[in-house]
């Protein structure tokens, strides 16, 4: 019994040597961009300091392990009637260990009729994926999901 | 030549106010500047799709600023509330300045 | 416990790959999902332009195959097939190339992104279609299928691995780095229906000769050239494993 949790702690070493490793080494190193921004300074420039609350009508979906980092979707949702009234201008999508945080600014009318943007980015690491939503009232909204980036496959 | 893309409409059919996903493909790089070339060992430079801009016989609806973070061969997909038959055009340009336009028609079922 | 004998570097990632990183359903769905986008349809509009540029049209490509217009697809649906006029077990990229050449023009090489291009627009003529594969047409591919159960199946290369010892029944449902090892024939997989596919590891179309390239040399056995009779021969027999299954191209896959 001993035995085989000895092994099997040497194992799980193992595999998270053989999984993680790769993609935590490439964010050690991860050189900065021309447009290096980080998330801190991304959000103000569109809050202006206002306060951001995380919010449950906005539905972000991205995979919890990506087996691929090159490759990962992400899709937003954000529940809103898209009146005149009361609708979603912006949705904001940032990768919040990249060197560059931001990913895209969607600017969004009522014609939408629905507040949703999907697409897929890079991940240079494990770490959260962030929508930042802007309302017609001048609220910012924003939910989050975390990434685990790991380099899957063979070939 | 001009970059490849495509614009598609999901689902096939609908009728006036319902609500469609419209996507853009595009084949492009999405350079980081960051990504160094392996026989070279220079580094590429920043090379990306920053713009892109649909809109409905002529009225601009949505507008995106995007960055290098987007994978290769990026894919944009938005809603749009279908409010008569016309068509639906996207712009986009790229950190180059090459600019491209691509669209698809819009037409209601009764 | 006796399963088949693996290099232990590979039954080490074998054993411990466990549930910790294996990719949840959810997560596998959402990658689903995105063959609604697939880059590849690119690709394949692309590759109809080419068709048109270098081969001319369907009804062009029936006349150098020999066979009526109207069945074609069908037609396409069953390579690789052994073409008289080419004188070997040929894969379909092959028959473009001999079409190019009987009209004059310089056949694109089969590792062209061109190629890939064209090759999958043609293959998408046959969307819909059961894989129609025949081993037993004729001696050429019933020498082929041999073959192909040969190089499947040798062990090869440093650390003496085949095909067989991802893709084997024992070892099928595995978790490798994340990914399940596939099971080449399945509905989810239908390996042979679902290539030229787009690669998000990649970011191209990718041809399933250029596949099993990226295989060998991953498993660090010698690399055998696309269009060769042991290539054709591999692809024979992996397409007849996904023999009857829908064809749907491009597929998308990691």
């Amino acid at each position: 019994m001993q035995r085989r949790s000895f092994l099997k702690g040497i194992m799980m070493t193992g595999a998270a040597a053989a999984v993680v490793s790769p993609s935590l080494a490439f964010s050690a190193e991860a050189p900065k961009g021309p447009n290096a921004m980080d998330l801190d300074t991304a959000i103000k420039a569109i809050t202006g300091g206002k306060s951001v609350s995380a919010s449950d009508k906005v539905q972000l979906k991205a995979p919890e392990i990506a087996e691929n980092g090159a490759v990962v979707p992400v899709s937003v949702t954000v529940d809103s009637p898209m009146s005149a009234e009361d609708h979603v201008k912006a949705i904001h999508i940032f990768a919040t260990k990249n060197s560059n945080v931001r990913c895209a600014d969607v600017m969004l009318t009522p014609a939408n009729g629905t507040a949703s943007f999907s697409t897929r980015v890079k991940l240079g690491s494990s770490q959260d994926v962030m929508a930042l939503v802007v309302t017609s009232k001048g609220e910012f909204l924003s939910a989050a999901q975390n990434v685990k980036v790991t380099i899957g496959g063979c070939g | 030549m001009a970059t490849k893309s495509l614009v598609k409409i999901k689902p096939k059919t609908y009728k006036v106010g319902d609500v469609v996903e419209v996507s853009l493909m595009v084949m492009h790089p999405m350079e980081t500047g960051l990504r160094k070339d392996k026989e070279s060992g220079k580094l590429i430079p920043a090379h990306y799709i920053n713009d892109v801009k649909f809109s409905f016989n002529g009225t601009p609806f949505t507008t995106i600023k995007s960055w290098e973070s987007l994978s290769t061969n990026p894919v944009y997909t938005i809603s749009y509330k279908v409010s008569e038959a016309g068509e639906i055009k996207v712009a986009f340009t790229d950190t180059k300045g090459e600019a491209n336009e691509n669209g698809t028609k819009i037409t209601p079922k009764a | 416990m006796k399963k088949i004998i693996l290099a232990s570097a590979l039954l080490g990632v074998l054993a411990f790959g466990g549930d910790q990183f294996a990719m949840s359903d959810a997560d596998r769905a959402m990658y689903e999902e995105m063959l609604e986008h697939n880059p590849a349809d690119m690709d394949i509009a692309w590759g109809g332009e080419l068709f048109e540029a270098n081969i001319g049209s369907e009804e062009a490509l029936a006349k150098f195959l020999g066979v009526k217009a109207e069945e074609l697809a069908v037609y396409l649906s069953g390579f690789p097939r052994y073409i008289e006029k080419l004188g070997m077990v040929a894969s379909q990229e092959q028959v473009l190339q001999g079409a190019m050449a009987e009209a004059g023009k310089k056949p694109l090489a089969l590792k062209s992104k061109e190629m890939a291009a064209m090759g999958a627009y043609v293959k998408s003529l046959s969307n819909g279609l059961p894989v129609s594969i025949d081993i037993n047409a004729n001696e050429h591919m019933k020498k082929a299928y041999a073959l192909g159960d040969v190089v499947f199946n040798q062990q090869r290369g440093g650390r003496g691995l085949s095909c067989m010892s991802c893709h084997a029944p024992a070892v099928i449902g595995s978790i490798l780095r994340t990914q399940p090892l596939p099971d080449l024939g399945s509905e989810a997989n239908k390996a042979a229906a679902t290539w030229p596919a787009y690669r998000m590891t990649k970011s191209n179309l990718t041809t399933l000769q250029k596949r099993f390239q990226g295989c060998m040399e991953n498993a660090l056995l010698a690399v055998i050239p696309m269009g060769s009779p042991e290539m054709n021969a591999l692809e024979v027999y992996v397409t007849h494993v996904a023999k009857g299954k829908e064809i749907a191209i491009p597929g998308l896959k990691r």
